[in-house]
């Protein structure tokens, strides 16, 4: 019973080619003079399921018995299993295909995110480092690192990548050449070799070493650079040092979206909270408030759209992410769809309100408005996009910027004047729900006004009340959650 | 145009005798039938004998030097009424489908093959669906084999023993005049391996070597010929299968030391068996048993001389049987008590009545059988306790931390699927007419019933949402809503559910998906296969291969149909508005809509070669994808909502006072437009922008394009310098 198979698992998510490595690894084990029997689960792995593949390698006998070889993967007998994703290879482990005694996992540490945490209303993106300290803990070996990028680099895809980590990680008894030739072998691909051969080497230097972990280093208030500075930065210096950097960033966003009084006034309003926040010893309630009290400032109207579309990096940035190549031409087109709303909001607050409430004027604009298509590389549009930057210079007499102020002020009130730091601080993540724009935008804040309502009505007094309508309002893209928890029903049915 | 061609493979099916055949077990089927000197195979596709299909479909030339006829059936219903060849005639023929729910489908056929009874072997293989992998509901094909007296074959999943039971199964249906099932596990299928070929057989009688025409009036399946036919099965086909069976040796007997012991599994299972064998030290991998194995390689009929043989002077065996109800234990306890044998049989009692005997499940179990035994001790290598604590080496807490954190990953709508707007109309659609209960069917558009859509809450069966739906369409608040594909309407949707909706008055929606093929199971080409999609059964087939295709909006208005629209799925307004005529209107009868576009996956295909010509060609091409705008973006991945498309995902929010994730569009986007056409519709946000890359500029283009960068630039300078004066 010396002749044991070695075993492998492939996981891989549908479509990344694990058929493909699978085929390479049977190829490279047939010239070795190993046999090796695959079988997979390939019904869902068209359409980005998650998928297994599962091999058992033996070296062949002379006398040429024919081994009997499983088509299951069973826990706690696997040697060698393989995942192109980090949170497959957290799937691995709690299916128990990882074994601490025997089992070496060789995984890319990227992501490549599910549905749940793509489609959260706020972060759904689960806890990487968790599943890499429980992938360091639960498996013999871990040689991990980001084959993601590696691969991207040579402009090829993951399948390769992962059969040099394979190779690399010198856990299956094969040469480095054989896999090589295979690699090489059809359509002679000098990405996938060069993908092969990094991926080989990188998988030999990581492995057992521990990721680092990238600490950020601590902020440090820079030099001015402008006369903005000179009078900003001296303020900010004069906050704890702990809100040092939301600060810099808030006053930097806020002179850019406006003017040095706005950044000014919002600075102000940060040393209310740090007053409010000292009694506490940490800034932590200042810091949060400060954050979403800077971003709602800079809230997104029609002006500050067109400003950030006509920056002049915008095109590099476009190009790198779409691959153009240097010189070749791009077309932009952006999808916009300004309604009254937006209209008025740019418009001087009588105007604008007379706008919103008057029916003729309001089907008027909505049939010039609506759906727009907008080839933002076009003279033209880019006319009218500095057009509409510029209405920034009046903004503080526009609707919108009464409409939102209104609103900010009434959460920023409640924040300072919550009975508890814990109420307090509850009301300042609730800024956090300020996002979106049209429909959604006003579904949010009305939501984020109603828990102000409640707390000013004194119907909503602790933060754990605070924070159960925050979830439901940010668990649902709707507000039925949301209304429930507002004013449970009573036990009758719903009709 | 299947997704996965086999052109290459199918150059095997020739090798010769003494050849060494390495492929996968698919493939070695098709061998096998090749080998077996068919006259007529046929099937329809689903997972996991896709393959087989494509196989067979990519494999028609060596089929036609051979004379064997294929078929692309329309259903399961259409493959099983194949086999009537072999009623009358020495034709051997193979069907294959998806199982049970093919099987179900089939079954009326079936049944009436199996009464007539069959001159020519006739074999349906089929692809059992069960366990891990699976698409549908956990049943077995077995009730079928035992309702009907056909014989179930279960081989040993090593190519050898599965080409060579292939080539068995034929005479043993022919030795007993009985259809057979040829059962083919999920992991069976795709198995890779090896055999020696031997050559392939051409059939007796084919187009050139026609059979002259007969008449058997007592093979007809009306009285009174039916009764006979059932005592035939019993008094003759039954006794002629079994002795073939015990002549033939088609089960296997593995002999071992501890005689006392036996273990009684389907060959399908031994590789399983063995492992666990091999685990406990009571096995070598080469098959050598400590334990002696009696392998049912014919799962059914059972032959009861072979079980009293194996049990005698056995003080227990464990059967190892997956899913339920334990039929082949209810038979060996049967036979058993027959011949009053006192030998205990362990089997559900100790081994899960549901679910697949995987590795874990099958070492446990063997590791029970063992302890239960009151004689001699075995050492085991691993002690209970061990094979338990094997299940998991994660503590509690950390199971309890990965169930939290990690993220479900079920199959959904590939990149740039034509469904996807459809779904993303009816969720807007659902917010302004409240919510709705709609009737799903099988196909990729079943993925809608998972997030982000969320939509469907019945599933009934291949092409039968609409049936479904005319059972509470009376009761809803809204016109009953169906959503049904294409491959589904031309299999079973037009005759159950149009014709039968319009038959009865339902003043419902029918939304038909038509995106070309029949995508889900791997883009086949179905009936109503429309240009320009020359339209072609693999990549590798340069010309259109069907002349005449068949239209669904034709056989609608033929079934009856007044009120059909054909819109571009792509079109989300056009779609929203359609959809809400279509509920609210006043005229009466069914509304059907055909939902226009073709499956990605296979445009893909098609376009990618095409696309990289006309670029070396040096024509001008637009290669469009998109774009988040991360500026604009604030994080609230309503656009996810509404698409759940791969290629839309979230990366880290370049801005240092955002928390949450920007939308991202990943390199892989094909610029099908949905995401631009949601913002749109559901009037979600400024950030998407479409990018089209021009290949080929012509002189015109570089010209204005010029004449833009002269215009940006003294606008760009001047934003550069405002933007260091406005840095702290």
């Amino acid at each position: 019973m010396s002749n044991r198979p070695i075993t492998m698992l492939i996981a891989a998510l549908g479509g990344e080619g694990g058929g493909v490595l699978t085929n390479w690894l049977i190829e490279v084990a047939d010239r070795s003079g190993w046999l090796c029997q695959s079988t997979s689960l390939a019904g869902v792995a068209q359409r980005t399921g998650a998928t297994i593949y599962y091999l058992e390698f033996i070296r062949r006998e002379d006398a040429g018995a024919d081994p009997v070889l499983s088509l299951f993967p069973s826990q706690g007998d696997i040697d060698i299993a393989v995942t192109s994703e980090i949170a497959e290879a957290g799937r691995m482990l709690s299916r128990g295909f990882v074994s601490p005694k025997r089992t070496t996992l060789i995984s890319s540490d990227h992501r490549v995110f599910g549905i749940t945490e793509k489609s959260a209303i706020t972060d759904g993106a689960i806890d990487t480092p968790m599943l890499i300290e429980l992938a360091e803990r639960y498996s013999k070996r871990f040689v991990s690192f980001n084959v993601d990028t590696l691969v991207k680099r040579h402009g090829t895809v993951i399948s390769a990548g992962l059969l040099g980590a394979i190779a690399g990680a010198g856990v299956l008894p094969f040469d480095k050449a054989i896999f090589a030739e295979i690699v090489a072998g059809n359509g002679a691909s000098t990405a996938n070799m060069a993908a092969f051969e990094d991926s080989f080497l990188t998988a030999q230097r990581h492995d057992g070493i521990p990721l680092e972990g990238d600490e950020p280093a601590p902020f440090i208030l820079p030099e001015p650079s402008s006369e903005l500075g000179a009078t900003l930065l001296p303020q900010i210096a004069a906050l704890p040092p702990a809100i040092h950097e939301v600060c810099y960033h808030g006053a930097q966003r806020l002179v850019d979206y406006q003017d040095l009084s706005y950044a000014q006034q919002f600075l102000v309003r940060v040393v209310r909270l740090v007053e409010r926040d000292s009694a506490a010893g940490h800034y932590e309630l200042t810091s949060e408030a400060a954050r979403w009290l800077a971003l709602w400032m800079a809230f997104e109207d029609v002006p500050r759209v067109a400003q950030l579309k006509l920056r002049p990096e915008r095109e590099a940035s476009i190009r790198e992410e779409v691959k153009a190549a240097p010189n070749q031409l791009l077309k932009v087109t952006e999808f916009f769809h300004p309604r009254v709303e937006e209209v008025a909001a740019m418009l001087p607050t009588p105007i604008g309100r007379w706008l919103v409430n008057s029916a003729i004027s309001r089907r008027l604009l909505t049939a010039v408005l609506g759906p727009r298509k907008l080839r933002t590389d076009t003279i033209a549009t880019q006319l009218v996009l500095r057009g509409l930057a510029s209405v920034r210079h009046w903004r503080r007499a526009t609707l919108g910027f009464y409409l939102e102020h209104q609103m900010i002020d009434r959460w920023f009130n409640a924040v300072i004047g919550a009975s508890d730091d814990a109420l307090a601080l509850a009301l300042a993540d609730c800024g956090r729900m300020v996002k979106g724009y049209g429909a959604t935008r006003h579904r949010t804040t009305t939501q984020l006004m109603a828990i102000i309502g409640g707390v000013e009505g004194g119907g909503v007094s602790t933060s754990e009340q605070v924070r159960k309508l925050y979830s439901a309002a940010m668990t649902q893209p709707d507000d039925q959650l949301f209304q429930i928890a507002l004013s449970p029903p009573n036990k009758s049915f719903m009709v | 145009m299947a997704e996965r061609s086999f052109a290459q493979e199918v150059m095997k099916l020739r090798a010769g005798a003494g050849e060494v055949f390495k492929g996968e077990g698919i493939l070695a089927i098709t061998k096998a039938l090749l080998q077996s000197g068919v006259s007529y195979v046929g099937g329809y596709q689903g997972s996991p004998i896709s393959h087989l299909m494509d196989v067979l479909n990519d494999a028609q030339g060596i089929l036609g030097e051979l004379g064997v006829h294929f078929e692309a059936n329309g259903s399961e219903a259409t493959a099983a009424a194949m086999l009537s060849a072999s009623i009358n005639y020495p034709l051997r023929g193979a069907v294959t489908w998806k199982s049970t729910v093919g099987t179900n489908v089939a079954s009326d056929a079936l049944s009436n093959v199996a009464s007539s009874g069959v001159t020519g072997g006739a074999m349906v293989i089929v692809g059992e669906d069960y366990g891990e992998g699976s698409s549908i509901m956990q049943e077995r094909t077995y009730a079928f084999a035992m309702k009907a007296q056909m014989w179930l074959l279960d081989p040993r999943p090593n190519l050898t023993s599965m080409v060579d039971t292939v080539e068995k199964g034929f005479e043993l249906s022919e030795a007993s005049n009985t259809p057979i099932f040829y059962m083919m596990r999920i992991r069976g299928c795709h198995v890779t391996g090896e055999f020696v070929a031997r050559d392939n057989v051409a059939p007796a009688f084919n187009k050139t070597h026609p059979v002259s025409p007969q008449r058997e009036p007592e093979k007809i399946i009306l009285p009174p010929f039916v009764y006979a036919q059932e005592r035939e099965k019993i008094q003759h086909r039954l006794p002629a299968a079994i002795d073939f069976i015990q002549r033939e040796r088609l089960n296997e007997f593995f002999s071992g030391m501890h005689e006392h012991l036996g273990i009684i599994t389907c060959g399908g299972s031994y590789n399983t068996v063995i492992r666990a064998l091999e685990r406990q030290g009571l096995a070598d991998i080469y098959g050598n048993v400590d334990i002696p194995i009696y392998c049912l390689n014919v799962a059914y009929p059972l032959v009861p001389e072979e079980l009293v043989e194996f049990c005698s002077g056995k003080e227990q065996v464990l059967v190892l049987e997956e899913g339920q109800p334990e039929y082949i234990e209810q038979g060996i306890q049967t036979a058993l008590r027959r011949a009053d044998l006192q030998t205990r049989v362990y089997g559900k009692d100790i081994m899960p009545m549901a679910g697949e005997y995987t590795g874990q499940v099958m070492l446990e179990g063997m590791t029970r059988f063992v302890l239960a035994s009151k004689r001699a001790h075995i050492p085991l290598a691993l002690s209970l306790e061990d094979v338990l604590a094997l299940e998991t080496p994660l503590s509690q807490d950390d199971i309890a931390a990965l169930m939290e954190e990690l993220p479900p990953r079920p199959a959904g709508l590939c990149t740039g699927c034509p469904e996807r707007p459809i779904f993303s109309a009816v969720k807007q659609l659902q917010e302004e007419l409240g919510p709705f209960h709609i009737s799903s069917d099988i196909g990729c558009h079943s993925f809608a019933t998972a997030a982000p859509f969320n939509l469907g809450n019945t599933i009934m069966g291949y092409g039968l949402s609409l049936a479904s739906s005319s059972a509470m369409r009376h009761t809803l608040p809204h016109k009953a809503i169906s959503i049904m594909g294409d491959g589904g309407f031309w299999h079973n949707g037009l005759t159950s559910g149009v014709t039968s909706a319009v038959f009865n008055g339902h003043d419902g929606l029918l939304v038909v998906i038509d995106n070309g093929y029949s995508a889900a199971t791997g883009g086949q080409d179905i009936p109503s296969l429309v240009q320009p999609n020359l339209i072609a059964s693999t990549i590798d087939a340069e010309l259109p291969k069907r002349h005449e295709w068949q239209s669904i909006e034709a056989a609608c208005r033929g079934a009856g149909v007044k009120w059909i629209r054909t819109i571009s799925s792509y079109n989300i307004d056009a779609m929203k508005r359609t959809l809400r005529e279509a509920l609210t209107t006043a005229a009466p009868g069914l509304k059907v809509i055909i939902a226009e576009g073709e499956c990605m996956l296979n445009r893909q295909r098609r376009v990618k070669p095409l696309l990289k010509k006309a670029i070396a060609e040096g024509k001008r091409v637009d290669r469009a994808r998109f774009y988040v705008d991360p500026e604009t973006c604030t994080g609230d991945h309503g656009c996810v909502r509404l698409s759940g498309c791969p290629s839309l995902t979230i990366k880290d929010n370049p801005d240092p006072l955002r928390i949450d994730p920007v939308s991202y569009v990943d390199n892989s986007c094909v610029g099908c437009g949905v995401c631009g056409t949601n913002a749109h519709s559901a009037v979600l946000c400024p950030s998407f922008a479409r990018i089209d890359l021009v290949h080929n500029p012509t002189r015109f283009d570089t010209w204005k394009a010029q004449w833009r960068q002269r215009f940006s630039q003294w606008w760009r300078e001047r934003d550069r310098r405002r933007w260091v004066a406005s840095r702290l």
